[in-house]
């Protein structure tokens, strides 16, 4: 593939037809929370840009990110911008090992320096540079190097984005983030474990389509589809908002369909776009497979207590300690109450009656008066 | 007998201190609506007379011996414990700028009885000694001579025997089984004996038979005002006495305010039992003749008036509609004031003000909001129904050189009285 060629050539040579690309750019506007009138400014864009060169590094990752993307095949148009793009190096992916892979890396770099994306998978371990090395080069000292030369890094993947499963309690090879490590790079994260096909080829759309990289929240995802959380889109809410709860994964709630918030649904505190983009070709997202969101999108998300766990339950039965606490109350409050009301009898019992003699005090002058 | 002491006034106020007192104090949500609602601070703008703030002391007692709270806060020595200094700088709270009116009670947000806290307080108040000597005078009296005013029954028998004369009606005293037994205020037997004649005409009228009480027939209740029950007790029992000793149906509480609140809320609570006969304020008696068609009249009204609704008739006591359906029958020139009714401001007399010399000073200044109200009608008389209030609006408005005169419901009703039957000549 040449770096000459353009998107809409490549397509073309792919079979694509006209309507299969403006639908695509229709998809990609649509998903990006671009008005339809930005159709064609995409069109036109794709058409007319040159395939940028992909560097895809994998550090301490399970591949699981780069099996979401690329099972995202052809036909579909997530598979074709892949082709469309020129992927320079990905070692899961390329024919070529050993040298001929890292010299592959080197020329792309090399010529495409300062415009190249950096995909990055897997987290970066700190602890010592020998957990996670390709062809004898930490996984530090690659980012490091393949960071310098690129226009932006794209971190995929909860372990790229906030150091994922390898970062999860105890953290045993002092795995971080890559924007732990890059810090004068614009970095798009797009989280999730792993993340939507749809949100990776809608960030590289952008790229394609603005020279820029989308919109992010604060934890730098494109707010175009980590903008939600999942319960606030989520098809089960109604159940939610009634009250209706699944106990169990069996009971009669969770055959009907009712919210898994009490099966420790991370739905409320999960931003991303399952619930609306779904995966596998817009098949289902988890909740709809009947399990609850495990929070894959958020930082620490492996260590947020249990998967299980709903959000807020306390750790004891609510009704035992609540009853408790009311007896508790009740008969310190009659206590309370008897010694009170003892007090007051007290006084009563001990009641002087106040006649008309009892009004003044034993002060000279006013008795005076009241002898006069 | 025994003295005053601060200890005697402390019990006084911890027997005080019940449920609603415990509530009202831990619901207070300190927003400050009961001091624009109440004359004192409105016409003086001082902070200090804020209604709920008179009754400081006794929230403080209240936190350090029935709250958890308090009691942690006082065995620390957070908390200081009540002296005399301190109650007696609050004798001018309680009594001289506090006419027991209720209208902090009515704003209260949380539906505080602010009014009957104070009430309460000055139970500590008087029996620690802490009363003003005008307020210890009246009660000496009351209970001595069975008036605060010190009227006898001598006087009241001169007065009698005009009234007779001028009416041409004999007076019954002490009649027993009379469907009515009329009380009256010193106020009404010195200044205006004109009531007098007035309820002798009306009931002769009405054919109602009525009578006066020898032993008891002073409405007013220097207890009350002063702030000591067992005192309020001891007078309202003499009524009660004789009212079942002449066995009488309804007792009549005459246009005094603070009277019928004595006799017909706070009368059976302070001698323990309900009454085995009805207690009625004049104004209820006649409106009840006039619905019956026993009250006629003829004649208007010309002049145009407003009525001044006195605090504990209309807001502590509910006689709203009465005095209005009255008017309504000889006076078509009649005008509301603002705020008339159950949020009319007080006179800046009642609750033992015009008897506490101390307050003068600052009843003058309490008055201005009358003042105000009354100009902006435009009025040639005012029409009362409390002869406190009225020797408030007549000293008020001298002081102001504004020149109304002020009429007591019951004697402009009389002077339209519609009189069929024959006046005989019944004096003995």
């Amino acid at each position: 593939m040449s770096h000459d060629e353009t998107l809409k050539e490549s397509l073309t040579r792919n079979g694509v037809s006209r309507r299969g690309f403006l639908k695509f750019c229709a998809t990609a506007a649509s998903i990006m929370a671009l008005p339809p009138s930005m159709v064609p400014a995409i069109a036109a864009a794709l058409e007319s840009a040159r395939r940028p060169s992909v560097i895809w590094l994998s550090f301490q990752e399970c591949t699981g990110c780069a099996e979401s993307l690329t099972r995202s095949h052809s036909p579909t148009v997530e598979g074709l911008i892949f082709d469309a793009i020129s992927l320079d190096y990905q070692h899961t992916l390329q024919a070529a090992a050993g040298d001929a892979a890292e010299e592959a890396r080197e020329e792309a770099m090399k010529e495409n320096w300062g415009k190249y994306i950096l995909v990055v998978d897997g987290s970066i371990p700190l602890g010592n540079p020998g957990y996670s090395t390709i062809a004898g080069i930490s996984n530090l000292d690659m980012l490091k190097e393949t960071a310098k030369g690129a226009a932006a890094i794209v971190a995929v993947g909860t372990c790229a984005t906030f150091g994922g499963i390898p970062k999860a309690n105890p953290n045993p090879t002092g795995a971080v983030s890559v924007s732990d490590i890059i810090k004068d790079k614009p970095i798009v994260n797009v989280s999730g474990c792993p993340p939507i096909p749809v949100v990776i080829t809608g960030v590289l759309a952008h790229f394609l389509t603005f020279g820029t990289i989308p919109e992010l929240d604060e934890l730098g995802r494109p707010k175009v589809f980590y903008g939600n959380n999942i319960h606030d889109r989520c098809y089960r809410r109604p159940f939610y908002e009634r009250g209706e709860f699944a106990e169990t994964f069996d009971d009669e709630g969770a055959k009907k369909g009712w919210c898994l918030f009490k099966l420790g649904c991370k739905g409320p505190i999960t931003y991303n776009a399952c619930a609306t983009a779904k995966w596998n070709e817009g098949t289902s997202f988890p909740i709809e497979s009947g399990h609850g969101c495990l929070g894959c999108s958020e930082p620490n998300f492996w260590d947020m207590g249990g998967f299980y766990k709903a959000l807020s339950q306390p750790a004891v039965d609510v009704s035992q300690t609540a009853a408790y606490a009311l007896g508790a109350g009740a008969v310190a409050g009659l206590g309370i109450a008897a010694l009170n009301r003892k007090k007051k009898a007290d006084v009563a019992t001990d009641h002087q009656t106040v006649t008309i003699h009892d009004l003044r005090r034993n002060d000279p002058s006013k008795t005076e008066a009241e002898d006069s | 007998m025994s003295e005053a002491s601060l200890e005697r006034g402390i019990a006084a106020l911890k027997e005080q201190i019940d449920a609603p007192v415990a509530a009202f104090f831990s619901s207070c949500t300190h927003c400050g609506m009961c001091a624009d609602a109440c004359l004192f601070h409105t016409e003086t703008g001082c902070p200090t007379y804020t209604p709920i703030y008179k009754v400081e002391p006794m929230r403080r007692l209240w936190e350090q011996e029935y709250t958890l709270l308090g009691r942690a806060k006082k065995a620390l020595g957070l908390s200081k414990p009540i002296t005399e200094e301190e109650l007696e700088k609050w004798q001018s709270k309680v009594y001289n700028t506090c006419t027991l009116c209720g209208r902090c009670s009515m704003v209260c947000p949380v539906g505080n009885d602010i009014t009957g806290m104070i009430r309460k307080m000055r139970e500590g108040m008087s029996a620690g000694g802490f009363a003003p000597e005008g307020l210890i005078g009246a009660s000496e009296r009351a209970v001595e001579i069975g008036s605060p005013m010190g009227v006898r029954l001598p006087a009241l028998k001169a007065q009698i025997k005009h009234a007779e004369k001028d009416t041409g009606l004999a007076i019954p005293m002490d009649v027993e089984g009379a469907e009515y037994l009329v009380l009256l205020s010193s106020m009404e037997i010195m200044n205006y004996p004109e009531y007098l004649h007035a309820i002798t005409r009306i009931f002769h009228q009405a054919g109602k038979t009525w009578t006066l009480c020898s032993e008891a027939f002073e409405a007013t209740n220097s207890g009350i005002q002063i702030g000591s029950s067992d005192i309020a007790a001891e007078l309202v029992g003499r009524v009660v006495a004789a009212a079942e000793k002449l066995k009488v149906k309804t007792v009549i509480s005459p246009e005094c305010g603070h009277a019928y609140t004595a006799i017909r809320w706070e009368g059976p609570n302070l001698v323990h039992k309900e009454f085995g006969f009805k207690v009625q304020h004049i104004l209820e008696v006649l409106d009840e003749l006039r619905a019956e068609g026993l009250l006629k009249t003829e004649g208007i009204e010309e002049a145009k008036l407003t009525f001044h609704d006195p605090c504990q008739l209309v807001r502590r006591g509910g006689v709203v509609e009465q005095p209005r359906n009255l008017l309504d029958m000889i006076a078509p020139n009649f005008v509301e004031m603002e705020d008339s009714g159950v949020m009319n401001w007080c006179c800046g007399a009642g609750g033992g003000v015009s008897a506490n010399e101390d307050a003068d000073k600052v009843r003058n200044k309490a008055f201005n909001r009358k003042k105000k109200q009354l100009e902006s009608l435009d009025i040639d008389v005012v029409v009362t129904a409390c002869a406190n209030c009225r020797i408030q609006l007549e000293d008020g408005l001298e002081i102001n050189e504004m020149d109304i005169p002020i009429l007591g419901l019951t004697e402009m009703l009389a002077e339209h009285l519609k009189e069929d039957k024959p006046v005989e000549e019944e004096t003995s």
